[in-house]
């Protein structure tokens, strides 16, 4: 039986490949230790699942180092500690009106306590002005924190100017890059960026509980959490190295056997192949619902500003309307709403209705996306009987 | 009937709530929180909207806080008369 047309890849990505599924079991059939601890062949076996997991993400962001990478439990663990570790009450930071709520709640609740916070507004179509990110600089400013790509309209961010920016004006610069990593490419070596925080659940094909975050070398940032680590037993005091001095308790090595099987898989495909797959389904997703009457499309027009990530309404349909006939009736998978992004739908002019997203990814088809096609016209002429008279 | 909703501030209450209510025999659920109601609600619990008492009560007696109690019925309830012949079929 087909299963069902999956398109909140934007969510967590479904199907993983095989290989992730093994990985998984791997762990439990030929490693099942706790890695770093115990120095035994089964604690080596786990250690060499998680290593290989980084040396796999290395590969993928061009990290020389891997131990530049610290696993956490998601993005969400990853921004905080970027955020807490850099911010305190009195400096200064900027950010953009498109942050998920994993940046925008930890500024927030700093800005409560004293800290000067800029948000940046983008263009309604979802795009940032890299200009509007310099101009709000300040003498005080310690951290530029902006998503890569957005998980509401697609848009991505013009990361290599600000990061330029940032590092030539010594600002620590956070990239949120949740919908991006494994789904476009990122080049770090290139870029110069100080700190990527990633999930591993969503186009890196892992387990849910799985994260990290790429610290560059020079930046100063004390971690969230303090506990054991396995190295220096000796001590009652935090070891001060990477990747350790993030990673206190033991980890999800199971899940990030997953995630290591999904970053080499994506390796395996080309990170380019993926992008430009991801583009194809988006293109013409957009082109037959622009033609589409009462589909409403967000999001920049121009390929090269957007990711898998596309943001509708249809008519006067609320969003969550619009998803309920999608699943229930044509077996098409969406997430409706606001995206826990308030501030990106603010920016778009679909706040508190939210809309319906599609997020794409390396599975789907274009016969799935021509599928979805067909379901929003008939929707929409549905929903065109049912328009206020004065609509 | 299911022409009542009850809407959460987190999907743990409406999971929970929709397994209390199947367990008791009563009819129950769980849909996308309709976003013209709240932007709070990611998932909700459609019932009988006759039984709102006994369903409220029984909720508060699992420690399951509900955030709001709507006579709603969805406009795509209608849809089910429409079955476009290239539809995929399903089995649910």
């Amino acid at each position: 039986m087909a299963g069902p047309i999956y398109f909140d890849q934007a969510a967590t990505s479904w199907p993983k490949p095989d290989s992730v599924r093994r990985a998984v079991e791997e762990y439990f059939d030929g490693a099942g230790g706790n890695p770093g601890r115990s120095g035994h062949r089964m604690s080596i076996a786990a250690a060499r699942l998680v290593e290989a997991a980084r040396d796999a993400l290395a590969e993928l962001f061009a990290v020389p180092d891997p131990g530049r990478i610290a696993f956490t439990k998601n993005a969400t663990e990853a921004l905080n500690v970027a955020i807490y570790g850099l911010l305190s009450p009195g400096d200064h930071a900027v950010t953009t009106s498109s942050e998920h709520n994993s940046v925008m709640r930890p500024l927030r609740h700093l800005e409560a306590a004293g800290l000067a916070l800029t948000v940046v507004p983008c263009r309604p179509d979802g795009t940032l002005d890299a200009e509007a990110v310099f101009e709000a600089i300040r003498p005080e400013t310690r951290l530029i924190t902006t998503v890569h790509g957005s998980n509401v309209t697609g848009a991505l961010t013009p990361i290599e100017r600000i990061a330029a920016e940032a590092r030539r004006r010594g600002i620590p610069y956070l990239v949120d890059a949740a919908q991006t990593a494994g789904a476009i490419p990122i080049d770090l070596t290139a870029l110069g960026i100080d700190l990527l925080a990633f999930t591993g659940h969503k186009a890196l094909l892992g387990l849910t509980g799985t994260g990290g975050l790429v610290v560059a070398p020079g930046v100063d940032l004390p971690p969230l959490l303090r506990g054991g680590t396995g190295s220096r037993s000796d001590s009652e005091h935090q070891p001060d190295f990477m990747p350790d001095v993030y990673e206190s308790g033991t980890l999800n090595v199971a899940g990030l056997a997953g995630l290591g099987a999904g970053v080499r898989h994506l390796l395996g495909v080309g990170i380019n192949q993926v992008a430009a797959h991801e583009q194809t389904l988006v293109d013409r997703f957009r082109t037959g619902a622009a033609a589409i009457p009462m589909v409403r499309l967000f999001g920049p027009e121009r390929p090269a500003d957007r990711c898998g990530v596309v943001s509708f309404n249809v008519g006067s349909l609320s969003s969550s309307e619009v998803g309920t006939l999608l699943d229930r009736d044509f077996d098409i998978l969406s997430r409706v709403g606001l995206h826990c992004a308030p501030g990106a739908h603010r920016t778009i002019g679909t706040f508190p209705g939210g809309t319906v997203r599609f997020g794409f990814g390396l599975t789907n088809t274009i016969g799935e996306v021509d599928a979805a096609l067909r379901a929003l016209a008939e929707i929409a002429s549905w929903a065109a009987t049912r328009e206020p008279a004065d609509a | 009937m299911l022409d009542g909703l009850f809407t959460f501030f987190a999907s743990h209450h409406a999971i929970r709530a929709d397994k209390t209510l199947r367990d008791a025999g009563m009819e129950s659920a769980l849909i996308a929180g309709p976003k013209e109601l709240s932007p709070n609600c990611g998932t909700a619990v459609r019932f009988d909207f006759r039984e709102r008492d006994r369903a409220l009560a029984l909720l508060a007696t699992k420690h399951v806080e509900v955030d709001a109690v709507h006579p709603y019925t969805p406009r795509t309830d209608d849809w089910r008369e429409r079955r476009p012949a290239w539809r995929r079929t399903r089995s649910r």
